[in-house]
């Protein structure tokens, strides 16, 4: 128990990232330790100095130096030869006064080991040595783990590999997160248009200008302006709206359902048609089928959304009265022209995806074995073909629903869906800094939520990522 | 087992593959069959549940044409099936399927120029190209004619064209003559200058032609191929990516003689006896709610859609060569600080990045192609590090570092050129996104000015008419997908040209 302790504080110890998290959760234990280890190190260090005399004067007396100094001359004068440099120029002695220091010192370093060795005499210990040593000590152990319990939840997270790598991206998240408003505040902020203006009207006088950037804190300098927006980020307080002083987060976790349930019908719809074609078109390549279908995609690629969606509109709402032509909440059939229109780049990518994944695994020897054994066609297909495939397909259906749940500003905009994105979209003009903060902020955040998922599928689909995962 | 007749047809594939005729006049038929029926499809109002006349005539004309073709692929498959040669009859009925140009059949127009030649070369077929290219322009630009006025350059403009279409045709018959292989013929250097210097009108054909022969002329061993040449080649072997290359060259040509045979007056100039008329001869894709002939605001914005894709994919691309070499060559700190600072941009979604930056600087053309071109950066630089990472440990790399070459040296000149293929296609596929970027920033009121033409601010218009009248959203809406799709085309035909499988 102790000793798989001590195994992953020195590993952890190892990574500076983690040493500074260490040593900020653990401070207290750190801060004796730390202070114990120095008073131990003068000592340690007059006896170690000892030993290096001694070493240099042996290898001083069997003439070792000599012959090493002997033996880099020689070296690097060959060198220089060979490549026709001259050997009498200051950069040779530079070189060779280098070349020869590092031999000289590796040579030394090789005795005093040795002598530590044979005089059974403590090695020197490293800090994290020294103070792994010193939790062996019961009493010690417990009176840390009262004083810095943090730190040991850090190891425990550390000790398995998944919590580790969840653990990581999440860290890693929270950065992105503080580097996303960090950006965005930033462009905002140099804006050469006014928020107060723009709220106000033009006609709003000095006085109510003034009122409302002291209100909102705009008056204050660049620096602290941002560190309230941190604040204010590290608190899930996204603060209020300039227009209509409302709520961000409020606001936010009204709309974003809707975003959501338009995203996750396209990735229905683009997943249920595009899969099957992918198939097919990768099992009949180059037939007339193929041509067809990958056409069609490739047209999906192309289709702009916005333009796509109002002839969408023209057709079934204006010339057919079958659909309604814009968002109603709690009509789910309102939804289902802006999920078709959002699916359909997703539909057409995924297919193509899936086809060229398909068609690079059909050519592998494994596909040639099965088929030799004697599985059916779909067996082959189903089992062994698509298995293998799955990676690149969920990578890109994961990207593209994270881009639909982000990118989908546009469609929300023709369809009049009252999502996150035309929200952030309407506030741009603004432009109303909380707002769009809050909402890039919530968004980025959700995708890359979804991107760990599918990285954490990965290792599920395929035991190479996992064992490499655990390796690490 | 396989039946007799499975080897038979397989045999009778492979005397007509042999043939380059027979994928371009099978493709041509395919292609027109598939306009007509497009436009019979467009023809039918659901509205009224009538068919329109006129889009039902060019889709009667298309289906006819589609006939000819498959008529004489027929008769094209009997003749080589049986002799193993095609007649000098049937190679003049060629010409037949030459003129279906004048209603801008290309596909035909491809094939019967193909048909025509007994002895094809890579020159001739891009001459091909670069001849139809032309011939299209002017039919476009001949349009005016039918408008109550043209402006005062359109004879000069056509003037021009006419030259230049006469250069290319008579250059056509002579580089299929005088190029054999790889070496050209001396005299090949003066034709191709005169060629280089028709490409002011855009053409890229012929500036691709003019290139290839002088290559050609220099060549001193004509059993070395050159590797640009071979991609060209290659390239030219899927009809797809050529339509694609075409219809891009097409769009860039027209947009540069626009300035001379279109009138830029009846683009921006609001003219209220005409507001709202359907489309005719005269204003053929009818006219805006200021009067505004959309036909010449749809042509007049092909050049910001092209000019904005273009420049701000080369300053994501130059941008992200440069981090992306850097993160991938020093990995360690560099990799990491630069990786972290993309995945910020990274994680910011779709256009919310470019929106940003517009809705703070301003909305102009200058701001609007930064704002495309930073959004873009972190995909091509993760391009650019992935293969930097993966070449890192190629031979060569390590053979240069073993002779003493610099950090400089390897990245730009052994690394980066041998990277470029996966950048080439993304650069491509990417100025697609960014034509369609431009638009989607226009319609949200974010892009370019509302009174300069611009395919996204032509839709954003017409999207206030779309009950009454909706072919102000449509043509435009057509455009983009057709100039975005061209790029698709190309990017897989690049992709497929690049692979260096292939090789």
């Amino acid at each position: 128990m102790k000793d798989k302790l001590d195994k992953l504080m020195i590993r952890a110890f190892g990574k500076p990232l983690y040493r500074i998290a260490l040593v900020l959760l653990g401070l207290p234990t750190f801060a004796v330790a730390f202070a114990a280890f120095l008073s131990r190190k003068s000592q340690d260090e007059a006896g170690y100095r000892k030993i290096r005399e001694e070493a240099e004067k042996e290898a001083e007396a069997d003439g070792t130096l000599s012959r090493i100094r002997d033996n880099a001359r020689t070296y690097l004068a060959n060198k220089y030869r060979h490549f026709g440099r001259k050997t009498d120029s200051q950069e040779f002695t530079r070189e060779l006064e280098k070349q020869t220091a590092r031999d000289v010192e590796d040579e030394i370093a090789g005795r005093v080991a040795g002598k530590y060795e044979k005089d059974g005499l403590k090695k020197r210990q490293t800090f994290i040595q020294f103070v792994c040593a010193g939790l062996d000590n019961q009493g010690l152990l417990a009176l840390s783990l009262v004083t810095s319990l943090p730190m040991y939840v850090l190891l425990l997270i550390s000790a398995n590999p998944y919590s580790r790598y969840i653990f990581e991206r999440l860290i890693m998240m929270i950065f992105v997160a503080f580097g996303v408003v960090f950006v965005v505040f930033t462009i905002l902020h140099f804006a050469s248009s006014s928020p107060a203006v723009n709220v106000l009207g033009e006609t709003a006088t000095a006085q109510q200008i003034e009122d409302f950037n002291r209100v909102y804190g705009l008056d204050q300098p660049y620096f602290i302006q941002l560190l309230n927006n941190f604040k204010n980020l590290a608190t899930f307080n996204l603060g209020n709206s300039y227009s209509g002083n409302e709520d961000v987060m409020a606001a936010i976790l009204r709309k974003f359902p809707v975003t959501l349930e338009m995203s996750v019908y396209a990735f229905i719809i683009a997943v249920a048609i595009s899969i099957p074609i992918g198939i097919l078109t990768a099992v009949k390549p180059n037939t007339a089928f193929d041509y067809i279908f990958m056409f069609i995609a490739l047209v999906g690629l192309s289709l702009p959304a916005f333009w796509f969606g109002m002839i969408m509109i023209l057709t079934f709402s204006i010339n057919s009265h079958i659909l309604p032509a814009s968002y109603v909440e709690g009509n789910k059939l309102s939804l289902l022209m802006p999920a078709i229109v959002s699916g359909t780049h997703l539909a057409a990518s995924l297919a193509r995806n899936t086809r060229s994944a398909l068609l690079e695994v059909l050519g592998q020897d494994y596909i040639v074995t099965a088929r030799a054994k004697g599985l059916s066609n779909i067996r082959v297909i189903v089992k062994h073909a698509l298995g293998n495939a799955m990676i690149p397909i969920v990578t890109v259906a994961g990207l593209q629903f994270g881009g639909t749940l982000g990118g989908s500003a546009i469609i929300e905009k023709v369809f009049n869906v009252k999502g996150i994105g035309s929200y952030v979209v309407d506030k741009q003009f603004l432009p109303d800094i909380p707002a769009i903060l809050g909402g890039v902020v919530y968004v980025s955040i959700i995708i890359s939520l979804v991107n760990l998922a599918v990285d954490l599928i990965y290792v599920y689909l395929d035991p190479r990522i996992k064992s490499r995962l655990k390796s690490a | 087992m396989k039946s007799e007749n499975f080897f038979i047809k397989k045999a009778n594939q492979r005397k007509l593959n042999r043939f380059q005729e027979n994928s371009s006049l099978s493709f041509a038929c395919g292609a027109s069959a598939f306009m007509g029926a497009a436009c019979v499809a467009l023809s039918y109002d659901m509205k009224t549940k009538a068919l329109n006349p006129v889009s039902l005539g060019v889709a009667g004309l298309f289906l006819a044409e589609a006939l000819l073709a498959l008529l004489l692929w027929s008769a094209f498959k009997s003749q080589v099936l049986k002799k193993g040669d095609v007649s000098r009859g049937l190679r003049l009925a060629g010409s037949l399927l030459v003129a279906t140009i004048v209603n801008g059949n290309i596909f035909c127009a491809l094939a019967g120029l193909s048909l025509v030649k007994k002895k094809k070369n890579l020159e001739y077929q891009v001459g091909s190209y670069m001849l139809l290219v032309e011939i299209l322009i002017i039919i476009v630009s001949y349009l005016n004619v039918f408008k109550d006025y043209v402006c005062d350059s359109f004879f000069l403009g056509m003037g021009v064209l006419a030259v230049v279409i006469v250069i290319h045709a008579v250059s056509l018959p002579l580089v299929a003559a005088h190029v054999h292989g790889n070496r050209a013929d001396k005299s090949m250097m003066a034709l191709a200058v005169v060629l280089i210097a028709t490409t002011v009108t855009g053409n890229l054909f012929s500036l691709l032609l003019g290139l290839m022969l002088l290559r050609k002329c220099c060549t001193k061993d004509d059993y070395v191929s050159i590797a640009w040449i071979d991609v060209v080649k290659r390239l030219f072997r899927s009809q797809m990516a050529v339509l694609g290359a075409f219809i891009i060259v097409f769009l860039l040509t027209i947009s540069i003689c626009a300035n001379l045979t279109f009138d830029y007056g009846i683009a921006i100039d609001n003219n209220y006896s005409l507001i709202l008329r359907e489309p005719s001869l005269a204003y053929p894709f009818g006219t805006d709610d200021y009067g505004r002939c959309v036909f010449t605001r749809v042509v007049f914005g092909a050049r910001i859609s092209l000019t904005v894709g273009i420049i701000s994919t080369a300053i994501s691309i130059v941008v992200g060569i440069i981090l992306g070499a850097f993160a991938g060559f020093y990995s360690g700190t560099t990799d990491n600080v630069i990786m972290r600072i993309l995945d910020v941009f990274m994680a910011i979604p779709g256009l919310l990045l470019p929106i940003a930056i517009i809705a703070a600087f301003g909305t102009n053309t200058a701001n609007i192609t930064f704002a495309l071109g930073v959004g873009a950066i972190p995909s091509y630089a993760r391009t650019i590090r992935a293969s930097v990472l993966t070449l890192q440990d190629a031979e060569f790399v390590e053979a240069a570092r073993a002779c003493g070459a610099r950090d400089k040296i390897i990245i730009f000149r052994h690394i980066l050129p041998n990277s470029m293929a996966p950048l080439i296609i993304r650069a491509t596929l990417g100025i697609g996104a960014g034509v369609t970027a431009v638009s989607s920033l226009s319609y949200l009121g974010l892009g370019i000015a509302p009174q300069i033409p611009e395919w996204g601010n032509i839709l954003k218009a017409g999207s206030a008419y779309l009950e009454t009248n909706a072919y102000m959203a449509i043509f435009p809406g057509f455009a983009i997908v057709v100039l975005v799709l061209a790029f698709n085309f190309l990017g897989d035909g690049l992709r497929d040209a690049l692979d260096p499988k292939l090789k």
